[in-house]
C-alpha cells in the first residue's frame, strides 16, 4: 500500500515537474521533420507520463484524444503517423476499420506487430497497449519500424508500471478486506465463546489447516453462517 | 493455481454472451473439472488479439471476424491459429433508425423490414442527404445484415450512406447526440434506444436472414490440438449451458445473472427483451422493437459450414476480400468434427450434414439428424434470395 502511493505520487510529482518543460516543446521548426504520434489514452496521468518519456527519447510531436472528441476525429483532424492505443478503449474497433484500403480511405491504419519478438507483443497486449502506424504519412517518409518500436516499448513500459500500481493498491484493498474479517469472526468467536483473542486466532488457523483453506477464507465462511451452525462447540 | 490451469474465456457485454455466462455461473464448467475465467472485453480487437497471441483460450465473436482473421484482414496476425469448434447464438440484432429518419416511414403502420427499407430509400432519395449509420465492427453480421437490407432495397451501401463503426455501448449515447441516424448493433441496444424515445427498430436480423448464425465460440487451435479433453469439456458445458438459456422459464434468472454489473451492467427487465419468451415483454410500438437470441434449438450450436460460406460470399460481395481468393482454408476452421463429440457426450442431436441451403423453407421443416431430426424454422431472406453452399465445403473455389 504505501509502495503503491509513494510511487503513484512520484509519477504525479514528476509529471508536473516536468509538465513545464514540455510546454516549450518544438513548436517552431520544420514541424514536417517529426513523428506524429497520438495517444488515445483516457488515463490522463498515464498519458501525461507517457508524452514526457517520449518527450525525452524522440523528438515527436505528441497529440491527445480531447475529451469529447472521438479517436476517429482525432486521426482524420492530426493525421497521425503512430497511434498508440489503451486497449480498454471500445472505440479501438472503429480503429479497425480504418486498416482497410478504400477510396474513402487513401490513408490506412496498420497494426505495429513485432513478428520477431513474440513475447513483446504478449507483454504488449498484456499491458493493455496497442498501436497503430498510418501507411503513406503525410511526415518524413512514413513510420518506419525503427522509429515506432522504440515508442511503442516506452508505451509498454509506461503501461506497465501503472498496471503495476493499480495491482497493488487492489491487493492492498483486498488484505485490509481480508484483515476485517478475520477480525470481524475473530470477534464473533471470542463473544459466543467466551475465549480470548489468541484462542479464536488459533481456532481459525486449526480449521484452515484441517479444511486446507486460507484463514480470510474460513473467517469469511464463517460470518456467512452468521456464526450459528460453524460455531466451535 | 497456475496461469495454465485456467481456461480463459472472452466475452463482450452482450446478450449472446448468455451461454458462456452461465456455464461459469451456474457451475456447468466447474462440473466439467474446467476452472473458467471470464474476461469481459471493451472491444472485438482486444479478443481477436488476445486469442492470436494465446492471452485467452477462447472467446465469443461474430463469425465475419473468426474468418477475416483467418484470411487476415484483421487482428494482430499473431502466431496463435484459431478454430470455431460451436456457435453460440442465431438471430438478435436491430436495425434502429433515429426518429428523424423512422418517424416518416413508420407513421403509417407498422411494416414488414422489406416494406421499411424500401420506406426508407424513398425518404433518403427525397432528404438527398446521406445518413449515417453505424455498425460495432466492420467484420461483424450486423454490417453485412445492414448492408444486405439497405442493398435489397436498392441503395448502395458505399454510395448513399456513410458506414461508421461505433461499440454497441455508445450506440444510443451516439444517436442521442446526433452523430449517426442509425445503427444495426446487438441485444438489447435497439430496444434501449427505442425506450429512450430515441428511435425504432426498423428491422431485425431474423427479419433480413431468418436463423443465421449471429455469434461463434473461436478456441486457439493449440487449444484443440494439445489439450483436445479441455476443449472438449469447454464445448460440453457450453451446450448445456444453451439448453439452459434457450428455455424460457429460466429467462428470468439468466437475465439476473448477465444484469450484474461486471457482465452487461444492464436492467434485468431490458436484457429480458432479448431473451427466448420475450414476445410479451417488448416495449409498444415499432415493427418490433427487440429480436430474440435463440441459444441452442434450430442448430444454433452447430458451426455451419454454408453459414461461412455464405458470409464469405458477402464479404466478397462488398470488396472486403478479393473475388480470386481461395476461402476453403477460412471455411476450414468451422469444426463440426469437434462439435460433434462434445454434442454426442450431451445426448443433442448432430446434423448428418455439415452445410445446408438457405432461402427454401418458409415454415418449420425437420433438419436430418442423429439420433433424432431438428425441429428447425424458417431459413428465409428478405429479398427471397436462396444460398447453395460450396461441396464439398472444404473446397470453396
Amino acid at each position: 500500500m504505501v509502495s503503491a502511493i509513494s510511487f503513484s505520487s512520484a509519477i504525479g510529482e514528476m509529471a508536473s515537474r516536468l509538465l513545464g518543460l514540455g510546454t516549450v516543446r518544438c513548436e517552431a521548426g520544420n514541424l514536417s521533420s517529426h513523428l506524429r504520434v497520438l495517444l488515445a489514452d483516457s488515463d490522463v496521468e498515464r498519458a501525461t507520463a507517457l508524452e514526457l518519456r517520449l518527450h525525452e527519447i524522440t523528438d515527436a510531436v505528441i497529440f491527445r484524444v480531447p475529451a469529447g472528441s472521438t479517436l476517429l476525429d482525432v486521426v482524420a483532424a492530426q493525421a497521425p503517423d503512430v497511434i498508440i492505443v489503451d486497449m480498454a478503449r471500445p472505440d479501438r474497433d472503429a480503429l479497425d476499420d480504418l486498416r482497410r484500403v478504400g477510396a474513402d480511405n487513401p490513408r490506412p491504419v496498420v497494426m505495429f506487430i513485432d513478428r520477431d519478438d513474440r513475447a513483446f507483443m504478449e507483454e504488449a497486449i498484456a499491458a493493455g497497449v496497442s498501436s497503430y502506424n498510418v501507411v503513406g504519412a503525410y511526415n518524413v517518409v512514413g513510420a518506419a519500424f525503427p522509429d515506432v518500436k522504440p515508442i511503442v516499448t516506452a508505451a509498454v513500459a509506461i503501461f506497465r508500471r501503472y498496471q503495476q500500481v493499480a495491482d497493488d493498491l487492489h491487493s492492498a484493498r483486498m488484505q485490509l478486506k481480508e484483515r476485517e474479517t478475520v477480525n470481524r469472526a475473530k470477534s464473533m468467536l471470542m463473544k459466543q465463546r467466551d475465549i480470548g483473542e489468541p484462542q479464536a486466532y488459533r481456532w481459525l488457523q486449526r480449521r484452515a489447516m484441517n479444511e486446507n483453506k486460507r484463514i480470510a477464507d474460513i473467517a469469511a465462511a464463517l460470518l456467512d453462517e452468521g456464526g450459528e451452525k460453524g460455531a466451535p462447540k | 493455481m497456475t496461469r495454465g490451469s485456467v481456461f480463459r474465456i472472452g466475452v463482450l457485454r452482450l446478450t449472446d454472451a448468455a451461454s458462456l455466462i452461465i456455464a461459469r455461473e451456474l457451475g456447468y464448467f466447474a462440473r466439467e473439472d474446467l476452472d473458467v475465467a471470464l474476461s469481459v472485453e471493451p472491444s472485438w480487437s482486444n479478443i481477436a488479439d488476445k486469442l492470436a497471441y494465446g492471452l485467452l483460450d477462447g472467446a465469443m465473436m461474430p463469425p465475419p471476424l473468426a474468418l477475416a482473421l483467418q484470411l487476415g484482414l484483421s487482428g494482430s496476425d499473431g502466431p496463435e491459429a484459431i478454430i470455431v469448434p460451436a456457435a453460440l447464438s442465431l438471430n438478435g440484432n436491430t436495425v434502429t433508425l433515429s426518429e428523424r429518419w423512422a418517424a416518416p416511414m413508420l407513421d403509417v403502420a407498422p411494416l414488414s423490414a422489406i416494406d421499411n427499407v424500401r420506406r426508407f430509400t424513398a425518404v433518403l432519395r427525397k432528404r438527398r442527404t446521406k445518413p449515417v449509420l453505424a455498425v460495432v465492427h466492420t467484420f461483424s453480421t450486423h454490417n453485412l445484415l445492414l448492408r444486405y437490407w439497405l442493398a435489397t432495397g436498392g441503395i448502395n451501401p458505399d454510395r448513399e450512406v456513410t458506414f461508421t463503426v461505433v461499440p454497441p455501448a455508445d450506440t444510443v449515447e451516439a444517436m442521442a447526440t446526433g452523430k449517426i441516424d442509425g445503427f444495426c448493433a446487438g441485444a438489447p441496444w435497439g430496444e434501449i434506444a427505442a425506450r429512450a424515445g430515441l428511435g425504432r427498430t426498423v428491422a431485425t436480423s431474423h427479419a433480413i436472414w431468418n436463423h443465421g448464425t449471429e455469434k461463434v465460440f473461436a478456441a486457439r487451435r493449440a487449444v484443440a490440438e494439445r489439450q483436445p479433453d479441455r476443449l472438449q469439456a469447454a464445448l460440453r458445458a457450453l451446450l448445456r449451458a444453451s439448453l439452459y438459456c434457450d428455455t424460457p422459464e429460466h429467462a428470468q434468472s439468466v437475465a439476473e445473472i448477465l444484469s450484474h454489473p461486471h457482465y452487461l451492467g444492464l436492467p434485468t427487465e431490458i436484457i429480458l427483451t432479448s431473451l427466448p419468451g420475450a414476445a410479451t415483454r417488448r416495449s409498444g410500438g415499432g415493427y418490433a422493437s427487440a429480436d430474440v437470441s435463440v441459444f441452442a434449438a434450430n442448430g444454433a450450436t452447430y458451426p455451419w459450414r454454408s453459414h461461412a460460406q455464405w458470409f464469405l460470399q458477402q464479404m466478397t460481395r462488398w470488396g472486403y476480400i478479393g473475388s480470386d481468393v481461395d476461402c476453403s482454408a477460412a471455411c476450414d476452421a468451422f469444426r463440426p468434427d469437434l462439435y460433434a463429440e462434445a454434442a454426442r457426450s450431451v445426448g443433442i442431436s448432430i446434423p448428418t450434414i455439415s452445410v445446408k441451403s438457405e432461402g427454401y423453407h418458409d415454415a418449420t421443416w425437420h433438419l436430418p439428424a442423429l439420433p433424432t431430426a431438428i425441429a428447425m424454422g424458417p431459413d428465409r431472406f428478405l429479398d427471397g434470395a436462396r444460398f447453395e453452399p460450396v461441396w464439398p465445403p472444404s473446397r470453396q473455389d
